[in-house]
């Protein structure tokens, strides 16, 4: 109670709830703006929590992004083009509902059941976390080593994309975090003489690259969305009680799916709401009516992204493995702040962990009032053409990465990143793959170093533990999933086709 | 596509190729059988075999899934889009990388404020501002950025050749 207590105290801070404030309508607007993701969102905010403190930084990423996710549905369901990319998946089914002239309705279950789904993650993330701590602080180097193998494999598995490649992406990732000097030998490595890389490239300035300056590349040769028509909306959320009581088992599902999504490395709000989507679909007794304006798919799907937030911290407050790029970042901005992912995490800074669930908390009541105004000026904002939204985003990036160490090296290595993130995805690599390799690779090679080193370079203690075990019989099943699939695919093409 | 797909992954078992080089030419650590070598070579032998992979076509079939099903959410986009693409239009994506490039150089010399206007007013005039709608961006965006990050953040922005009253 005593920390409970503490953490409070430590919300109820002006700055706290200043930036909480701020950062939500921050998000609210760029989730809003096709083009401009919630990732995107949070990696620009980094170079502004240095000079916040560690609660109000923390409460600013959080904020941001459970705004950004709900706003990527407002354009999705006016224009038919999904503000963010967690908003994908319910697209038509949404747009389809503002065709039959019923946007509020639209609006309205994106608005209700993001709220619900994000408290329904928090709670989750308040009881799974203090719990799996408990159980990790027992682990060594060989735990440590397979689980952020079994991350790596998992991100590469969920991403939508070819696995081949995913891995290629994961791999390159690894690379890029083995330039300078943070490695167990602390030899300088591919750092080419430059005095810049000794310290090795800079992850804050790495994402900003890929998810914001590649934004802007792709808004270079993409048409710029179709202005939104003025309309005057009906009550948003009238209908939103009797939804829910009409379909519990859609919300409590795509709550749960969102929280287990956001829990493996690697796959994020967008996976979640992809996956909730198909499996409402799949299990719905109206089942002829997706796609045609149905609510079912949108409050399960709706629900799963914003849940999903939460579920990602888990793995990444725990054991410093992001749930999502979000979480990537977000991971940089804890070790900034001194609060260095772990299980001791969960005892030496409870009040601290404490005052995370409570801003997350804050958030989803906070996105009712602020969802509402911004449906209402939905119209204004998606006129915002990106020749006055594009030049503000990529001057953020420059004086944002510039601001991290004060040296102009870092708007370089932002802009090369650019480049490397915009490439990757024209030839269908999955960058999130390749964050969390950028962003785990210290600490999977710490972990592979120091359990070889105690083993004496026998590979065998790596599977005696049992939950080493357990983890490394995973991560090879991870690994070996593709094949396994692809096998399966061929003695199904090869097998009889039975005439009756 | 067939091409491009061994050029992908040719490229990928080079990069893979030169991972492992580069490890095997890092020195050892004394007295230690595993050195900061290991990682990098165990990382370069994985982007060779999966170079390979790629280059004979293995994995394919999961992108063609993934891109039949965004195709047709994208298909309005990809109406739009068709009218408005020149043989170069492509290369357009390479500008704001440049410049940000042209704004690290040109910070010291030339300062925030004038660096930021001319970064700011060729972008917004490249994506279709008139020169009165890309001078307007430019000249309110550069000084409310620096306010925000020289004069709120503390963030040493070099003041060159416009130095800002605050």
């Amino acid at each position: 109670m005593t920390t409970f207590v503490d953490a409070l105290h430590l919300v109820l801070q002006t700055d706290v709830l200043l930036a909480i404030l701020l950062a939500s309508i921050y998000g609210m607007v760029v989730g809003a703006m096709p083009g401009l993701t919630a990732t995107m969102a949070t990696a620009l905010l980094v170079p502004i929590t240095f000079y916040l403190s560690p609660i109000a930084a923390i409460a600013t990423i959080i904020s941001a992004s459970a705004m950004a996710i709900f706003a990527g549905d407002i354009p999705g369901a006016l224009l038919r083009i999904p503000g963010t990319p967690a908003s994908a998946a319910y697209t038509d089914e949404a747009y389809a509902m503002t065709r039959k002239g019923r946007p509020e309705l639209a609006l309205g279950i994106a608005l209700w059941f993001s709220a619900a789904g994000g408290f329904a993650g928090a709670i989750a993330l308040m009881v799974i976390a203090p719990v799996l701590a408990e159980f990790a602080l027992r682990f060594s180097t060989f735990e440590y080593f397979w689980l952020a193998f079994l991350g790596l494999m998992c991100a590469t598995i969920v991403s939508r994309s070819s696995p081949v490649k995913a891995v290629v992406s994961m791999l390159l990732g690894l690379l890029i975090a083995c330039v300078g000097m943070e490695n167990p030998a602390a030899t300088p490595r591919f750092t080419f003489g430059i005095t810049d890389l000794l310290g090795g490239i800079d992850v804050i300035s790495a994402l900003v690259g890929m998810f914001a300056v590649a934004e802007v590349m792709r808004c270079m040769i993409k048409p710029a969305p179709p202005a939104p028509p003025r309309r005057k909306f009906g009550s948003i959320l009238a209908n939103q009680w009797q939804l829910t009581k009409q379909y519990p088992v859609a919300q409590a599902r795509g709550s749960l799916t969102g929280i287990m999504v956001g829990v493996v490395p690697g796959a994020g709000a967008d996976i979640a709401a992809w996956v909730s989507y198909s499996i409402s679909k799949r299990f719905s007794k109206e089942r002829k009516k997706f796609g045609t304006g149905h609510p079912e798919g949108l409050i399960e799907a709706g629900a799963s992204n914003n849940a999903s937030l939460a579920g990602s911290w888990v793995p990444s407050l725990l054991f410093g493995i992001p749930g999502d790029t979000i979480t990537a970042i977000a991971i940089g901005v804890l070790y900034m702040k001194g609060l260095n992912p772990g299980p001791t995490l969960f005892t030496d800074k409870a009040d601290h962990m404490y005052a995370l669930y409570i801003i997350f908390m804050l958030a989803q009541i906070l996105m009712i009032p602020l969802g509402l105004v911004m449906i209402r000026l939905a119209s204004q904002v998606l006129r915002a053409p990106y020749s006055l939204v594009m030049p503000v985003v990529l001057l953020c990036c420059a004086v944002g990465t510039f601001a991290i160490g004060n040296t102009a090296s870092a708007i370089v290595i932002a802009a090369v990143f650019g480049v490397v993130g915009f490439t990757m995805e024209r030839y269908g690599f999955p960058v999130a793959a390749m964050v969390l390799g950028i962003v785990m690779g210290t600490l999977l090679e710490q972990a592979f170093i120091a359990s070889l080193m105690k083993s004496g370079g026998n590979p065998m203690p790596f599977f005696e533990r049992p939950v080493s075990m357990v983890l490394a019989s995973m991560a090879i099943l991870c690994l070996a999933w593709p094949v396994l699939l692809w096998l399966y695919g061929r003695v199904r093409a090869k097998a009889p086709v039975n005439p009756g | 596509m067939q091409q491009s797909h061994r050029i992908v992954g040719l490229i990928t078992a080079a990069i893979g190729a030169a991972a492992f080089y580069g490890g095997t030419q890092l020195p050892p650590s004394p007295g230690q059988n595993i050195g900061p070598s290991l990682f990098p070579m165990v990382i370069g032998t994985g982007l060779m075999f999966c170079g390979v992979l790629i280059a004979l076509g293995v994995g394919r079939s999961y992108e063609a899934e993934v891109k039949a099903e965004m195709a047709a959410l994208e298909e309005t986009f990809a109406e739009q889009e068709a009218g408005t693409q020149g043989r170069f239009h492509g290369y357009r994506a390479f500008i704001p990388p440049a410049l940000m490039i042209f704004f690290a150089a040109a910070l010291e010399p030339l300062g925030f404020v004038a660096t930021a206007a001319l970064v700011a007013l060729a972008l917004s005039r490249l994506l279709g501002a008139t020169w009165w709608v890309a001078a307007a961006t430019a000249l309110i965006s550069a000084p409310l950025i620096h306010l925000a990050f020289f004069k709120l953040l503390r963030v040493p922005l070099p003041a060159g050749l416009v130095p800002m009253p605050w």
